[in-house]
């Protein structure tokens, strides 16, 4: 937000109307778009219907392998979900200046891409129907989920984690919903009334909010971290070759983010260029995400080889042999895991001029999400396929049902974003407008300079 | 806070500040006085929040009743389903702590939101609040709760001398 075409010296009705051109009444594009989301969406959900009514053999799910691009998926999504609200919150809490115009499209991020990921457990149980089995009530057969097993860990961590993104996510659109309120016209205006809970902007109520706001995040962020530390014990409990490792819960965390910033980028590029955002979502956000890219893309390679070299070094026979297989059956889908995680992304991202340019960066995020879907992939199938002895051996691939599953799944998760961003405001308004608030220019010898006003612990005002 | 309650528009911290100043003059004490802007003002730019906030320890009760909870459901699972397999302990501490700590986070953000709500007055839909639309634009609405008649009327006028915009008196609550 520099430059000479200065936000700050935007009126704020005319900023405000820049900042939620999404919200503008739907054009026949819009509804073409929303038409065949919702089309490959029902397409999924059809073929997960047909997967209930004929069984799981419709899926390319075997003898030994019984986890499958289902459980892959349900990993990769929940990974995707940390990028939101655990960056959201650590640049809220570190009072990043460049976070406003990501906050609110990361959330939302974080909340659809949970909604979804959370379905695929339910998609890959088998008896779809008996879902309710892990919800602890009493009942006369006297089921009772058990505890002690991750998978149980993992049902209350999600809730938890959804729970706690859906109200971090709204309480922060407060303000905005308040604004949209007193902009709205119709039925618009008692849409955002309602939602705004009768929220005006009083100086008792911004204090609270921004206290509110930084406890949410200083929750949200270990939340955050157990739902995938606990993700990777889903495996990691297991004495399976491959999974059976300490190293886990750190290493999903760390993909989880990884995938989750590429994730970010992606969304934030899509949202500037449909709705023209480019003088609100500028290099500077792109630069910062990209660092963080890169950041991730090393930590990622570190704790992989780690993982590797421990393996390799040991040759316990039964994970060799898994390892062994990534360079047999899986090794085209082992190298694009490598390359688009590590061997790509990292060289490119030190780069200056790849990281300010958002064509480059899409492109390398859009490489770090396949790659990751790969890694996730790779850790699920191959550890069950190369288990136990030999003569069971079994490789997996995913049948055209749980492909359209995948699909449907992804519509969905586009679907949900593009109705919630006509609906809502998807760009934080009031953080932009708080951050230009306290922005000025301030000339420093020949150069003229932003500065920010902070609001610190000194006195200020009258006594 | 309800009452009778003067407000005015003003362009601008420095002009808002003016007002504030000249209301605590009167004079009002710092709790009668409030703004309604689109961004928040720093404390003491126009007024200060002589309330104090609360809802934090709410959030720490939340947190403690969560964990009750969770530590309640992970050890009434083992003494109502038992398991029994063996060498392995019913009682198993692990799982115990992840479930505790999970549903403690919960009850913190439960409690974080239901007091947060609660100190910061939303949802009083009945009740009549004291707003104006036209803070979007960038306007501040200084906002002082006073008696009716006298104090009223020279509230009124401090703020108009301070450069108010629409200056008047309505009821309802700040």
């Amino acid at each position: 937000m520099s430059g000479g075409d200065h936000l700050a010296r935007t009126d704020q009705a005319a900023l405000y109307h820049e900042l939620t051109r999404s919200n503008l009444p739907a054009t026949r594009r819009w509804f073409l778009v929303t038409g065949l989301l919702a089309l490959v969406a029902l397409w999924g959900a059809g073929c997960f219907i047909y997967m209930m009514k004929t069984g799981m053999g419709v899926t390319g799910l075997n003898r030994p392998v019984f986890w499958g691009s289902f459980i892959s998926s349900f990993v990769f999504w929940i990974g995707l979900s940390h990028s939101g609200t655990l960056i959201s919150a650590i640049l809220r809490l570190t009072n990043a200046t460049w976070r406003a115009p990501i906050l609110r499209g990361a959330e939302a991020m974080t909340a659809f891409t949970l909604m979804v990921g959370g379905l695929f457990p339910l998609i890959h149980i088998g008896r779809n129907w008996r879902f309710y089995y892990m919800i602890p009530y009493p009942n006369s057969r006297q089921l009772w989920p058990n505890l002690r097993s991750p998978l149980m860990w993992d049902a209350v961590a999600i809730n938890t984690y959804l729970l706690g993104s859906l109200t971090f996510l709204y309480f922060g659109m407060i303000p905005d919903l308040a604004i949209a309120r007193d902009h709205a016209t119709g039925w618009r205006k008692k849409f955002y009334a309602v939602l705004a809970l009768g929220f005006r902007g009083s100086h008792g109520e911004w204090r609270r909010y921004h206290v509110a706001s930084t406890i949410f995040a200083i929750l949200i962020i270990p939340v955050a971290v157990s739902v995938h530390s606990i993700v990777g014990w889903d495996f990691a409990m297991a004495k399976v070759p491959g999974w059976h490792s300490t190293i886990f819960a750190p290493y999903f965390v760390t993909g989880a983010i990884f995938s989750g910033i590429a994730g970010v980028v992606l969304v934030m590029a899509t949202l500037r260029k449909v709705y023209s955002l480019e003088r609100v979502l500028t290099t500077v956000q792109f630069e910062n995400l990209g660092k963080l890219l890169c950041m991730m893309s090393l930590l990622w390679g570190y704790f992989y080889f780690a993982e590797f070299l421990t393996v390799w070094y040991n040759r316990n026979p039964e994970e060799w042999e898994v390892f062994r297989s990534y360079g047999g059956h899986y090794l085209p889908l082992w190298l694009s895991m490598v390359v688009c995680n590590f061997v790509v992304p990292f060289p490119l991202l030190c780069m200056r001029r790849v990281r300010r340019s958002v064509p480059a960066l899409c492109l390398v995020s859009l490489l770090v999400v396949a790659g990751m879907y790969a890694e996730r992939f790779l850790i699920v199938v191959p550890s069950l396929a190369r288990r136990n002895i030999p003569f069971i051996w079994h490789n997996y691939f995913p049948s055209w049902v749980e492909f359209s599953v995948l699909a449907g799944a992804l519509a969905m998760f586009l679907l949900l974003y593009t109705v919630f961003a006509k609906l809502f405001p998807i760009m934080a308004v009031s953080d932009i407008q708080e951050r230009l608030f306290q922005a000025t220019d301030r000339t420093m010898g020949g150069a003229t300079v932003e500065t920010l006003a902070r609001e610190g612990s000194g006195e200020g005002g009258h006594g | 806070m309800s009452g009778v309650v003067v407000i005015g528009l003003f362009e601008g911290v420095e002009k808002a500040a003016g007002a504030g100043d000249a209301l605590r003059a009167l004079p009002l004490p710092e709790e009668k006085i409030t703004t309604i802007s689109s961004v928040p003002l720093p404390d003491g730019a126009v007024c200060r929040d002589t309330r104090p906030i609360r809802f934090p320890r709410i959030t720490l009760v939340g947190w403690f009743v969560g964990a009750l909870a969770g530590f309640a459901l992970a050890l009434g699972t083992y003494l109502l389903y038992p398991l029994i397999t063996g060498g392995k302990a019913i009682i198993s501490v692990p799982p115990t702590l992840i479930v505790t700590y999970e549903v403690a986070m919960l009850g913190a953000l439960i409690g974080t939101v239901v007091a947060g709500f609660r100190e910061m007055g939303l949802m009083r839909f009945r009740k009549q609040i004291i707003h104006d639309p036209r803070i979007q634009e960038g306007k501040i609405l200084v906002c002082a709760t006073v008696e009716p008649g006298e104090q009223a009327q020279r509230a009124i006028e401090a703020l108009s001398a301070a450069g108010g915009i629409d200056v008047r008196s309505e009821e309802g609550e700040t």
